[in-house]
């Protein structure tokens, strides 16, 4: 896969083509979205309900620390 | 007072020596009401070992408690729930798509449950059912608005799926809330860049790489889009930044060092 991209960039740089469809390949190949957020945690059997169940609080948290997004 | 002292001093140890709270005894003669108290405190105890296993990253053992704890069918809010943390372990085992199913269950029986839609479209995502994540992610978004994860969730799912669209309405609306969060600027870039925006995916990546200076796939990308602006110097840097960082997966530094030494090249 590495060496398909690497082969595609090379090529089309050095062909003086960086035009959108090298980039498109670049992007394609190299450029993914970041990764799914880790799941999270467990429950009690109390349930979501209630000031005490932080995955659920973090589920509707509007602030990316609260929401237990990746820290970059 | 010595005594005091020291039993002040060991408030943990102390605490550990203390017992439960006493099951209060069941006032009735009824065999269907003693065997519904008896399933319940089974349904708690489980609920307790499974907890611990899952916390000692035991998945097995978690998930042979759940699995009781459902096969006995308690109630709300303790159904859902048990769906929920069988998730965990089965996502933990690998076992996706038996994950799924158990949060689509939860789900369905506390429609309200946000965390099981946080986690479903996280393992949906996982093993690349997008649509269940896209329909998963509308549904979390419609129930909590401002919810950062249903935002960015759902961003992550538009922009795999190629709706660029929804993807840079979500990141937007994410970054008005959080505008120092490095992912969701490399990502709002990516859906710029796809939807031929180049001049704003720059100022994206750019913001990325200023919150996060170690963010070398944000890095890559802010090379990317200038290459294709046409700018090659500040490109080269870029690149060469990705390629001298010891860190960085060794795939994308492999990537950059060509970039880097094909514009150096010309």
């Amino acid at each position: 896969m590495l060496a398909a991209v690497l082969a595609v960039c090379t090529l089309a740089f050095e062909r003086g083509y960086a035009g959108a469809q090298s980039l498109e390949a670049m992007l394609d190949g190299a450029l993914v979205p970041s990764a799914a957020p880790a799941l999270l945690g467990p429950i009690t059997e109390a349930g979501r309900t209630g000031w005490a169940c932080k995955p659920e609080q973090a589920a509707g948290a509007d602030s990316w620390q609260n929401a237990e997004l990746p820290r970059p | 007072m010595p005594a005091l002292i020291l039993f002040a001093a060991c408030g943990s140890f102390a605490r550990a020596q203390m017992y439960p709270h006493a099951t209060p005894a069941p006032r009735t003669t009824s065999v269907p009401e003693l065997r519904a108290l008896a399933t319940g405190r089974e349904v708690v105890e489980r609920f307790h070992l499974g907890l611990a296993a899952e916390q000692r990253a035991d998945w097995p053992s978690a998930a042979a408690e759940f699995e009781r704890i459902i096969s006995l069918n308690p109630g709300e809010p303790q159904n859902s729930t048990a769906r929920y943390d069988l998730s965990i372990a089965y996502a933990n085992m690998h076992r996706l798509d038996d994950a799924a199913r158990e949060l689509q269950s939860a789900i369905s029986r506390d429609p309200g449950f946000l965390a099981a839609m946080a986690n479903l479209i996280a393992v949906d995502l996982s093993r690349g059912d997008l649509r269940d994540a896209r329909a998963v992610a509308d549904r979390f978004v419609a129930a909590a608005p401002d919810s950062a994860r249903a935002l960015y969730e759902r961003g992550l799912v538009a922009l795999r799926s190629g709706d660029t669209v929804t993807a840079r309405n979500d990141f937007g609306r994410f970054l008005q809330a959080n505008p120092k969060y490095a992912y969701a600027h490399y990502n709002l870039g990516l859906a710029q860049t796809k939807s031929n925006d180049y001049a704003s995916a720059e100022r994206e990546f750019q913001l990325a790489v200023d919150l996060a200076p170690a963010y070398s796939r944000a890095r890559f990308a802010l090379g990317a889009v200038l290459l294709h602006e046409g700018k090659r110097a500040e490109a080269r840097a870029a690149f060469a930044a990705v390629a001298g960082d010891a860190g960085t997966d060794p795939a994308l530094r492999n990537l950059a060092v060509a970039m880097r030494d094909a514009i150096k090249s010309r």
